[in-house]
């Protein structure tokens, strides 16, 4: 994995971004913290942010002529924030004694100021503290330049001597009326080691650098009116604090340039989306300064700028309370650590990678292909907790075993002919079908592994549809697209299943496929691109949809679509025209078609973090009133089991009379791996008419499982042929530990890379199952 | 890694029918190779593993051989 690009995608991040009011604040008051602390009342502390960055914070507070309220966002959406009215409250109410500071020892160098207006006295301030021997020079009996000019409503004559006085008890050497000239300019350069120019005017063109305040490679400085060509009083004193900073690179020999690219104004790349926002108008001041109440108020309308688009429309993000740059560092520090614990591994296996971040971001940045790469990047390293895929893994073992996997052509016309003399069965659009049979598959159903564990009876419908409708043989192939592998991070799995299906495709002469599942969609578009692919939901709006009575109760579903098809609107619009056909309402949700969600299986996650997939089920269900309508098998299962009312597509397409399917409770793990069987078994028989090869599952032992129990195998991801395997063995071997006082059995095996663990106690011939655990740990008998 | 409870003690081995002992037990997952002591039968040496220990002390190592 390329950290180095990993990380440059992370810098790309604007979450942290400042927001306009900041960036274009000359000194940086922390605008948002310091609307926070008066919004929360704590005046003192907003003042204390006043002081860390605003040199004379009690002058400037009061006049300043603040550059950071035009840019407000909040200006779109009722009027920019007062900031500068708030300062002004802040100074009243938020005042307190300063500590006394001990000056530092005086022996770092001698500057030379020229000029104690704002800009002079801020540089001589800031370098006095630092410990600089500082000298003044004013051609005027007082200190403050224009500053005098600026009395007034807010600034009083006697707040400016009370500030002044300050300055003068630091002691530093003051020349009052004292013209320094273009001569006594350079006297002065030689007899100092640094000069800071803070004349309002002078008497040549003088040329600095606009990043230092350097002119050219002398010990000359410069700043305030001079520099600014404003009367700006931020401006000023952050020209002459920027100057300060220079003079003290200089003398400590450090680079004049290095980080300053963010000093005074400058442009942010924050981009905040304040579409949805509310408009609110300015609290207005009932006397000349804000109360603590409407100072309060004002400040609730600040909307806190920061880029959290990704983050709004994503439950991982917020559960694991991070933005992009952050998680991005996390994943750095994953990948380069080499001894100690991966901490990141459980967020990094809890996103579902479903692409809503890439699509809500402004700079597509895409967390979905970061921790996607992260996961190939930990498998290829060996670094990938196995525990986290392994079921689903193994689940897509399954599917592609002989005990599920299944590939053939249509029925020939010779295989079929009896069909055809059966007036009833004859008029069918399935055996009209198979009348026109050529011999040659122009389509191949592929309907994917969960539709057939959710849906079984229905794929025997659906392939009977496809026959008589499409134009040309369907064939069918069962199997896995791989989906478990590619979210997995497993490379090489996937390549080999990708091999798998490219060679059936050839032998079966390139035919297109009839998909049905949106993860299959995914994985073709992304894997197999040279295969063309349908979707079973074009094709119902191509050719018609199978029954013409489907409607029970019209009502208003809400679409929550798939996220595998968050790129295919093609598949959104021929979804909605079938639901509108079969004539129900739609109400579109907010985060809907390329804004999908995802339920909460997408990326594994439902088996990595069963936490974080009921967090995104949750918030997913609560979204709407309406009952949802879905079309992939894991939505409908995992929104039932969140106790929402939801439909399949299939639901409403094959009806069924004996159950309410917006409720129908997802099946369980070992029913998933029965189902496909059955549906092999189903095809064989009813459509090719061949006895199964196989003989279905042995029925084993007759189980008793109480509610609990069967909860626990949910989730501890135990199957029925675990459970046989472990009594199988306990009866045969009579390995299992008892106990007399309850009656009760113990047995355990181990199963590839897990011990599985039964309690249990005989009932008659049933046995009826008290426990059931596992553990991976090998015990060394 | 250590059993711990009273529950263990009701449980005999059901092909030896012996009371269970601790004993020193050699563990194993991934990279990492312990010795704990567990209750085992004396005889054909079979391993009780409660569910409190598998659920709780195990998987917590597990999980944290896993992530180093």
């Amino acid at each position: 994995m390329n950290l180095d690009k990993l990380l440059e995608t992370g810098d790309r991040c604007i979450h942290k971004e400042p927001p306009t009011c900041v960036a274009n604040c000359p000194v940086h008051l922390e605008i948002i913290d310091f609307l926070s602390e008066i919004e929360k009342g704590n005046f003192q502390n907003a003042y204390k942010l006043m002081e860390k960055k605003m040199p004379f914070h009690k002058i400037i507070g009061r006049i300043c002529d603040h550059p950071c309220e035009a840019p407000c966002e909040r200006s779109k959406a009722g009027g920019s924030i007062r900031i500068s009215d708030l300062e002004k409250a802040v100074l009243e109410y938020g005042g307190y004694k300063p500590k006394k500071v001990w000056p530092l020892p005086k022996n770092k160098g001698k500057v030379a100021i020229i000029g104690a207006g704002l800009s002079g006295l801020t540089a001589a301030v800031d370098l006095d503290k630092k410990g600089y021997v500082v000298t003044i020079y004013e051609k005027t009996n007082q200190l403050g330049g224009r500053l005098w000019d600026c009395i007034g409503d807010s600034l009083t004559e006697a707040m400016l001597l009370e500030e002044f006085k300050a300055v003068a008890d630091k002691k530093m050497t003051t020349h009052f009326e004292t013209n320094v000239d273009k001569n006594s300019l350079t006297q002065l350069l030689t007899e100092y080691d640094a000069v800071y120019l803070g004349t309002s005017d002078w008497e040549e063109p003088i040329e600095w650098d606009p990043i230092t305040f350097q002119v050219g490679n002398s010990t000359l400085f410069v700043g305030g009116r001079l520099v600014n060509k404003t009367d700006s009083v931020i401006l000023s004193a952050s020209s002459g604090r920027r100057a300060a900073i220079s003079i003290e690179r200089y003398l400590s020999k450090v680079s004049l340039t290095d980080s300053r690219d963010r000093e005074g104004v400058f442009e942010t790349p924050l981009h905040f989306d304040i579409s949805k926002k509310e408009p609110l108008p300015p609290i207005e001041k009932t006397v000349t300064i804000y109360s603590q109440e409407e100072a309060t108020e004002e400040a609730k309308r600040c909307f806190k700028c920061q880029c959290r688009k990704c983050i709004e429309g994503c439950v991982h993000l917020r559960k694991f309370e991070t933005s992009p740059d952050a998680y991005i560092r996390q994943i750095n520090h994953n990948e380069r650590i080499i001894l100690g614990t991966h901490y990141a591994n459980k967020m990094i296996n809890s996103c579902a990678e479903c692409g809503l971040c890439k699509e809500e971001c402004f700079l597509d940045i895409s967390m979905n292909d970061v921790i996607h790469e992260t996961r190939e990047s930990m498998v290829e390293r060996g670094k990938m907790p196995v525990s986290a895929h392994d079921f689903a893994l193994k689940d897509m073992a399954f599917s592609n075993s002989s005990r599920f996997s299944l590939v053939r052509k249509q029925p020939s016309k010779e295989e079929s002919k009896d069909l055809f003399y059966y007036p009833l069965i004859s008029f069918s659009d399935y055996v009209k079908g198979l009348y026109k049979g050529t011999g040659k598959t122009e389509y191949l159903f592929y309907p994917g592994c969960q539709l057939p564990a959710s849906y079984p009876d229905d794929i025997k419908s659906i392939y009977e549809y496809l026959v008589g409708h499409v134009k040309g043989d369907v064939g069918i192939y069962l199997g896995c697209c791989g989906a478990p592998a590619d979210w997995a991070g497993q490379t090489s799995l996937m390549n080999e299943n990708i091999e798998a299906i490219k060679k059936v495709w050839t032998e079966m002469e390139q035919p297109t496929f009839i998909l049905a599942c949106s993860s299959c969609i995914r994985i073709f578009e992304k894997y197999l691109p040279e295969i063309k692919i349908e979707s079973l939901w074009d094709v119902y709006v191509r050719e018609g949809l199978p029954n013409k009575d489907h409607i029970k109760i019209p009502q208003t579903l809400s679409i929550h679509d798939a996220c595998g098809t968050r790129e295919n609107s093609d598949l959104h619009e021929s979804v909605r025209k079938i639901v509108l056909k079969l004539g129900y309402g739609i109400e579109e949700l907010e985060y809907s078609k390329e804004k999908t969600k995802c339920c909460g299986y997408g990326g594994l996650v439902y088996y990595a973090n069963r936490e974080q997939s009921d967090a995104f089920i949750s918030e997913r269900v609560g979204e709407s009133e309406n009952d949802l309508l879905v079309y992939c098998a894991m939505c409908k299962d995992l929104f039932v089991a969140g106790g929402k009312r939801t439909y399949h597509l299939l639901d409403l397409i094959y009806p069924k009379d004996d159950v309410e399917s917006a409720t129908r409770r997802m099946p369980t793990l070992s029913e998933r791996h029965q189902n496909r069987s059955r549906v092999k078994q189903i095809l064989l028989k009813e459509i090719w008419r061949e006895e199964p090869m196989e003989a279905e599952m042995e029925a084993g032992y007759s189980l008793i499982i109480p509610e609990d129990v069967q909860k626990k195998l949910e989730d501890r991801y135990i199957l029925l042929e675990d459970i046989q395997a472990v009594l199988k063995n306990a009866e045969e071997q009579n390995e299992r530990f008892c106990n007399p006082e309850t009656g009760e059995y113990l047995a355990r095996l181990r199963r590839e890379n897990v011990t599985y663990w039964v309690k249990y106690r005989k009932e008659g011939e049933a046995f009826l199952l008290t426990s059931v655990y596992s553990h991976r740990m090998e015990i060394l008998e | 890694m250590k059993q711990e409870g009273v529950d263990q003690v009701k449980w005999l081995c059901d092909k030896c029918q012996r009371e269970l002992e601790l004993a020193k037990v050699k563990v194993r997952y991934m990279e990492g190779n312990f010795e704990v002591d567990l209750m085992k039968c004396p005889t054909c040496n079979q391993v009780y593993i409660d569910e409190t220990l598998a659920l709780g002390k195990m998987k917590e190592v597990e999980e944290g051989l896993e992530d180093k």
